[in-house]
Order: C-alpha cells, then sequence, then structure tokens
C-alpha cells in the first residue's frame, strides 16, 4: 500500500523528528520510503544535516547538503526541481513541511499534492509551544493551516521531558482534536520514557516510541 | 490594557529567537523597529504573529540604518522600542547607536551574531564584540548582555528594557546564531511575577503643555559647537557610565575558590563548552575554573582579576579571533599571567576541544 | 523698551524661539524664509504644542532651537526614519522632518523614497538651494548642469555626474493616494505658506506622506549678490526645477 504522509507543525514542534521516524518505520515494514525536507521558511535545524546518514539507512531523502547551498540560511526557501515531484516517487512518500504563514498552502508547490487520493497531513503539536498551548489556541491554528487530517501530540521539554508532561500535553491535543473533529494519531514518547508508556496514554491516544534524531542536526 | 501575553510563569520548549520575541511582549515592549537578516529575522516574525495580539506595533524598514534611527525616534517619542539585527546590518546600526550613545537614547536591540567579517556565514560566531561593545565613532557607553542560552535569552531581554530606561545607555542583548536557532526548554514568566518591576518610560518630545508657553520647550542635540563644550558632554557620560558600571556588571564564577592550574575566560554560549570542560579536566587531574563575564560592557574587570590571581595561566575561549581576548587583555592589564588562547572565528567550540587545548598546552 | 525699538521690531511667528534670533543663517539665506512660512503655518494650524520638529545636518541644523516647539536635531540624511520613529511610536504628534537636498536626495535617499512609498504619516520639508552650503559650497544632487561649485569646478557635467534631482516630481511618481507633494519657492511665500500648510494639514488628516521642497538662495556660497541670487532662484533654478503641486489627495495631479 502507497503511503503518504506530510507532517506539518511549528518551529519546534517536532515535525521532522516525526517524519524521520514515519520514514524508517516504513522502510523496516519494506516500504520503498522518499522523505522529502520541504522545510522552505526555517532552513535550520531541518534534516539536512542528517541527509547522508538516513540514505545510509536506505532512504530516498530530498533534501539539499549543507555543503550545496551557499549561505544557505539566506537561501533557505529554495525549491528543487526533485521536491517539485517528489509525489512522483515509487513507493511511499514522507514529506516534512515547514512551517510558514501560508500554512498548507505550499502544498500548491508540489505537484499533484491537492489531488492525491492518498496524502494525509498530520499537524505535530507541542503543547510546551506557547502558541499552541491551550485547546483553543491549538483550534484556531489547526483551523488556519488548512487541510489537516490527524494531530500527533509531541508535547516535550527536550531532556527534561517527564510522563506528566506528556500526558497533560495529550489531554489538551485530545480536547482540540474532538473539537477540531479529527483524530489524535498518537502521542510521541521518547525512547527513554518508552517503558512508562505500555499500549496507550491516560487519554487513549497510541503510543510512538521515537528515537531522537535531531539533536545532531545541530550544525 | 490588553491581556498580559505571559501570566504566571511555565516551562516550555522553543527557540532563541521566539524567546526573545516573548521576552519583549513580558517586558512590556510598544514597538519594534527592524530589517530582515538571518538568524534574527524570527525574532521579527514571531512578534509580528503575537504583536498585535496585545496592541504592540511594528515597522519593516528600508535598511538597518533606518531601523535604527526608527528606533531612537520611538524611544526619543517615550515608547519602549527595540530592534534586532546582526552581522552587516549591525553594522549599519553604528550610526544611529552612536546617536543613541551621546543622547542617552536607551534603545534595546537583540543581536544573534553571525558569521564574519562580511556576509560570510548565517550560522554562528562570536565576532561582532568589539562592534557591539565599542561601536560607531563612539566611545563604548553602551550595556552589552552577552547570553549562553534560552533561560538568559529571557531573562536579559526583559533585564536589558530596565538597564537602559534606569541609566539611560543603549542597551544590547548580545546573542548567537546558535542561540537564535537551537531549542532547549525554559521557564517564561510574568515579570511582576518576580518582583521585577518594568522601569518607567519617559517622553524626551511631544510632552504635555505648549512649549515655551507653559513649559520649557525640547531641544535635543548631538551636536557641538567647540572642543571645550563637546569634552565637558562627554566626560559627563563618562562619569555616569563609570557610577552606573558597577550596578550594571554580571558575572559567574565556576571552581575559582582554590589555587587553579587553568582560568578560561569564556563569554556566551562558548560559557557552556567551559563549564563542560570542567568536571573533565577535573577527572585529568588538573584543576581548572571558569569566569564568565555576562556584561561585556561595563567588564566585570575586578572580579576577572581577582579569579585571575589565582590561576597559574589563563585561556581565553572564543568564536572570533581576538575579540574578547582584547577586552580580556585590558582587564588584566599589568598581570603576570600568561595567556594561552583557543580562537575559533566563526565556528562552535566544544568542551572537548578546550580540554584538548589544555592538555596540549601542558 | 523703548517705543522706537518696539516698532523695530520685526514680525515673528507666534511658535518662533524669540531667545534665538536673530537666528544665524547667512544674509540673504533662504532658510530663514522657509522656517518664517513654516512657523506662520505651525500658527495657523494652532498645533504649537503637537510638533515635534527634526532637523538634519548640514545648514538645517541651525534650526535646531529655532522654533518653540519640541525639536531633535538627528544625523546627516536621517531625519526622516527618526521622524518616522517617533511618528508610528506617538500618532498624535505632527512630525516635521526638515532638510537640505543632500539630506534628502543623497545620503538620506532611501528614507525619503521608502517613506513615502510606505505613505508614513510624516511631512518632509526640503530646501534645494542647489549646492551643500555648510561644508563649503559642494556638488549637490540639485546642483544645476553647468553650475560651479568647489567639486565641480569647471561646471556640472551631467555627462560625469549626472543631471539634477527632480525630488518632488520622484516623490509623486512614487507616492500614491493620500500623498501631499509640492514644490515651492522662497520668491512666492505666500503661495509656499500654502503649500506648508496643506502638506501638515495632510499628515493630520491621517492621509499619508507629504513633501515640499523649497526652491531657495545661498548667496555665500554661489558669491552672488541680492540681484544675481534672485536671479538664479527665479530663473536658473526655476527654469529646470517647476513650482507647484505635484500630488493633492482628492485632486487629479496638477502641474
Amino acid at each position: 500500500m502507497r503511503i503518504v504522509e506530510a507532517f506539518v507543525g511549528e518551529y519546534a514542534s517536532g515535525k521532522s523528528e516525526n517524519a524521520i521516524n514515519r520514514s524508517l518505520e516504513l522502510l523496516a515494514e519494506n516500504h520503498k520510503v522518499t522523505l522529502v525536507d520541504l522545510d522552505t521558511v526555517e532552513p535550520f535545524y531541518t534534516l539536512r544535516p542528517l541527509k547522508k546518514d538516513l540514505q545510509g539507512m536506505g532512504l530516498n531523502v530530498i533534501a539539499w547538503s549543507p555543503e550545496e547551498t551557499m549561505g544557505l540560511g539566506e537561501a533557505g526557501s529554495l525549491l528543487r526541481q526533485e521536491m517539485i515531484w517528489a509525489l512522483k516517487n515509487e513507493g511511499s512518500i514522507i514529506l516534512d513541511i515547514g512551517y510558514g504563514v501560508h500554512g498548507a498552502n505550499i502544498f500548491n508547490l508540489i505537484e499533484g499534492a491537492t489531488s492525491d487520493p492518498d496524502l494525509k497531513v498530520y499537524a505535530v503539536v507541542s503543547t510546551a509551544r506557547p502558541m499552541t498551548a491551550t485547546k483553543e489556541d491549538i483550534v484556531e491554528y489547526i483551523k488556519d493551516l488548512g487541510k489537516v487530517d490527524g494531530l500527533i501530540n509531541n508535547t516535550h521539554l527536550g531532556n527534561e521531558t517527564t510522563p506528566e508532561v506528556i500526558e497533560e500535553g495529550s489531554q489538551i491535543v485530545t480536547e482540540a482534536a474532538l473539537e477540531l473533529g479529527i483524530p489524535v494519531i498518537y502521542t510521541a514518547v521518547s525512547q527513554e520514557l518508552a517503558h512508562q508508556f505500555p499500549g496507550t496514554d491516560k487519554m487513549g491516544n497510541p503510543i510512538k516510541v521515537i528515537k531522537r534524531f535531531m539533536p545532531q542536526a545541530f550544525w | 490594557m490588553s491581556e498580559k501575553p505571559v501570566k504566571g510563569s511555565r516551562r516550555v520548549f522553543m527557540t532563541g529567537n521566539e524567546v526573545c520575541a516573548w521576552a519583549a511582549l513580558a517586558a512590556e515592549a510598544d514597538i519594534m523597529y527592524g530589517y530582515p537578516i538571518t538568524p534574527q529575522t524570527d525574532i521579527m516574525q514571531y512578534w509580528t504573529r503575537l504583536a498585535p495580539k496585545y496592541g504592540r506595533k511594528f515597522l519593516q524598514t528600508e535598511d538597518e540604518i533606518s531601523a535604527g534611527f526608527t528606533t531612537v525616534g520611538g524611544v526619543i517619542a517615550g515608547k519602549r522600542a527595540f530592534s534586532a539585527t546582526t552581522g552587516p546590518g549591525n553594522t549599519l546600526f553604528q550610526e544611529p547607536m552612536s546617536m543613541a550613545e551621546m543622547m542617552r537614547i536607551p534603545t534595546v536591540v537583540i543581536i544573534p551574531q553571525r558569521g564574519g567579517p562580511s556576509t560570510a556565514t548565517v550560522i554562528y560566531s562570536q565576532q561582532e564584540v568589539t562592534m557591539t561593545t565599542f561601536g560607531g565613532n563612539g566611545e563604548g557607553f553602551r550595556i552589552v548582555y552577552s547570553t549562553a542560552g534560552h533561560q538568559d535569552l529571557y531573562d536579559y531581554t526583559i533585564k536589558a528594557f530596565n538597564t537602559a530606561w534606569k541609566y539611560r545607555f543603549p542597551t544590547f542583548v548580545l546573542g548567537d546564531g546558535y542561540q537564535a536557532k537551537m531549542r532547549e526548554p525554559l521557564t517564561i514568566y510574568d515579570p511582576a511575577e518576580r518582583g521585577i518591576e518594568m522601569v518607567k518610560t519617559e517622553p524626551l518630545v511631544g510632552l504635555p503643555g505648549t512649549p515655551g508657553v507653559d513649559r520649557p520647550v525640547q531641544y535635543l542635540r548631538n551636536t557641538y559647537n567647540t572642543e571645550e563644550e563637546l569634552y565637558d558632554v562627554v566626560m559627563s557620560i563618562a562619569k555616569d557610565y563609570e557610577k552606573a558600571a558597577p550596578e550594571i556588571m554580571e558575572w559567574q564564577d565556576f571552581d575559582t575558590d582554590g589555587e587553579m592550574d587553568v582560568l578560561i575566560l569564556a563569554h556566551g554560549v562558548v560559557s557552556r563548552a567551559a563549564q563542560g570542560a570542567l568536571p573533565l579536566l577535573k577527572d585529568a587531574g588538573i584543576h581548572a575554573g571558569h569566569f564568565r563575564p555576562i556584561t561585556l560592557r561595563p567588564m566585570p574587570e575586578e572580579q576577572m582579576r581577582q579569579a585571575a590571581a589565582k590561576a597559574k595561566r589563563i585561556l581565553v575561549v572564543e568564536s572570533a579571533y581576538g575579540q574578547f581576548l582584547k577586552l580580556v587583555k585590558e582587564a588584566l592589564y599589568g598581570m603576570d599571567k600568561p595567556i594561552d588562547t583557543l580562537l575559533r572565528p566563526g565556528a562552535g567550540v566544544t568542551a572537548e576541544e578546550i580540554v584538548h587545548r589544555i592538555q596540549e598546552g601542558r | 523698551m523703548t517705543r522706537e525699538k518696539v516698532a523695530l521690531a520685526p514680525h515673528m511667528p507666534k511658535c518662533w524661539n524669540p531667545d534665538t534670533k536673530p537666528h544665524k543663517f547667512c544674509p540673504g539665506c533662504g532658510h530663514g524664509l522657509a522656517l518664517k512660512m513654516l512657523g506662520e503655518a505651525i500658527d495657523e494650524l494652532g498645533i504649537q504644542d503637537k510638533v515635534v520638529f527634526g532637523c538634519d545636518i548640514g545648514c538645517s541644523l541651525l534650526a535646531w532651537d529655532f522654533f518653540n516647539v519640541d525639536s531633535v536635531q538627528t544625523h546627516h540624511g536621517r531625519t526622516t526614519p527618526v521622524i518616522t520613529g517617533i511618528k508610528r511610536a506617538r500618532p498624535e504628534i505632527i512630525g516635521i522632518a526638515y532638510m537640505g537636498d543632500g539630506g534628502g536626495y543623497a545620503i538620506g535617499a532611501q528614507h525619503l523614497v521608502n517613506s513615502a512609498t510606505r505613505n508614513e504619516k510624516v511631512t518632509a520639508i526640503l530646501i534645494n538651494n542647489t549646492n551643500y552650503g555648510m561644508t563649503g559650497g559642494q556638488m549637490a544632487p540639485t546642483t544645476l548642469p553647468g553650475q560651479k561649485t568647489e567639486t565641480t569646478p569647471y561646471g556640472r557635467d551631467p555627462k560625469e555626474t549626472g543631471y539634477p534631482t527632480l525630488g518632488p516630481e520622484m516623490v509623486a511618481a512614487i507616492a500614491r493616494e493620500g500623498a501631499y507633494v509640492a514644490r515651492g519657492s522662497i520668491s512666492n511665500l505666500r503661495q509656499l505658506k500654502k503649500y506648508l500648510k496643506k502638506a501638515i494639514q495632510n499628515q493630520m488628516d491621517g492621509n499619508g506622506f507629504s513633501f515640499v521642497e523649497v526652491l531657495s538662495s545661498c548667496p555665500t556660497n554661489w558669491r552672488t549678490n541680492a540681484e544675481a541670487t534672485w536671479s538664479f532662484v527665479e530663473k536658473d533654478m526655476a527654469e529646470y526645477f517647476h513650482v507647484g503641486e505635484f500630488k493633492v489627495p482628492g485632486l487629479k495631479e496638477e502641474k
């Protein structure tokens, strides 16, 4: 089955992390996987520096490498041809999409995105970010984004994350999802805390154990 | 007045630039003027998203010269005005900031340093130390806080407004591209909750009444006719600056109590590498301490000298080719201490590199 | 005070600061006339308590304590952004930026252009005397073709240094609805005052950017006597720089 998923979200919400983990998960299930970096607004802290490692694991990664783009930050919103045609790749496709004021309009730049029957858009939400800290803020934010098929609770405080932080986030994200009429796809939990979450979180959302890659992406 | 942007206090996780925008909101900043330049731009992006919700204003100017002078104008009008810039933009800011020095205009500017000279990189450096502390055709009558992470960015952005308005010197929050873009947890809070009272702002023009009729006219200038006249003005600013300096200076000591084999001097985010190096050095049998000036202007020279006096050698570490080193040499002038250096212009420094440098030097 | 002295006292606008008069501009300089019209405009509009006057570097600097209105002297070319910053922070203030042709058309041209395109609610007044007066008569953006200055000792050669800047024409071309743009002259003070009043009123009405260039004189650097001075302003300059309104809110553009 062809899986096409886009992970969208605010800076530091954890969309790249979730996109990478999802790609590797599909790879382990013998999918052919293309991972696309479409973080056009926020050129830092994208998966670019991880490109080589991820390709070594067997992913087809469409992203700039840091050495390819002079003055990378200034050139942050460069698209390359392969990005526009990303959905034409064989197999499953995971899109890591940066936030911008135009929200989900970035799909207008990707050939076939608006008509792709398989495309699911998941918004990665962390209530540790003040702009998406309350149910009301999340609802407003998601409505602004456009098409969103589900929420991912990725509430965390980096190394200070505790099960309580995650559960508190889950409650708020779940309430927002209810109001929006869309599901919570899962609650993300880092490997270190996985043992504290057997099965589901307290709100009944599935748990996805996330291996952290992004701290290595720091230049 | 609109609702408070930050109520109570809470633990959050975000980028450094976002922290600055929230801190300026919490500090009751009224207006930001700015021009886009990486890695500063998201301070403006967050401010423009948040400010209208709390009745605050923004102007995107035609360049950084204008960003600096409009900020000066906003402060003259009596508003808590600020800007943010870096690199070549900081260069252009030096002209308006020299006017702010001369006219005692309490501007606040946040500077996430990028690589230089010239356009260089948008990533990271500590190469704007000389320019930010002593730039323009001025005498360095400025206050410069060098932050080392997100909590610092929040705390010192708020503090910058109060220091600026209390002492009436242009004040800078000197960060860097790493701090701007990295993500880490911090506590954001309503300053009032911590007993921090925002210093009241005062207009220099547009006062109540009719000038020359029922109140004196406000004539503001930075031009003087004679050497004597200028000398008196500059000396009086210098006197005020020196008087305020001890109240403004901030620093941190790490393991500097006893005799040290080496004292590591570093500021900003590099201080975190220095702090990380201390336990590694201890394991290697080297007694090292670390002194971090938080204010680069005014420099806590006496405190640095006291720490240096207890060490056999000094190691200066910075992501620049000797800009902080120059300030250190001035502070330690006359002391008989060998100074080693680890200078990495435009590049990050790790704890391991510091350890290696110290072991290599033995 | 004796009767004679009272009788001799010149009429001064109410908002002028009498303590700084007589002013320090050279005899025959047009600044004093322009500032007198500005003073009368302020008086007639009744806004002495609301104006913030910003002045540039160059001879306009000498106006820093000219009025009994709050005043700020800035850097060369930077008066427009300082006044813009004040106005943005405190919209109830009436901001007047006063500058010379060097400040407005050369070193601060980007600020004039961008304030105009943003339609900043400020009033910019620019004195065009075809040279840099305070620095001793060098070429300005407005120096006429063939005109001798200290840096064009053989006369301005447009092939080498271009043609004089047509400021109001430029501003009128880039400014949009709500902007007021005019060029007046010290040789027609009633008209100049009318333009200045409209330029300030336009700001008070919240319409947009207002800009008045004033054709002015600099006999000291021109090395002209009274007759030659007036002739230069009224003939040579007026021939190149057309006096009139270039943009008036609510009206079709007129010359």
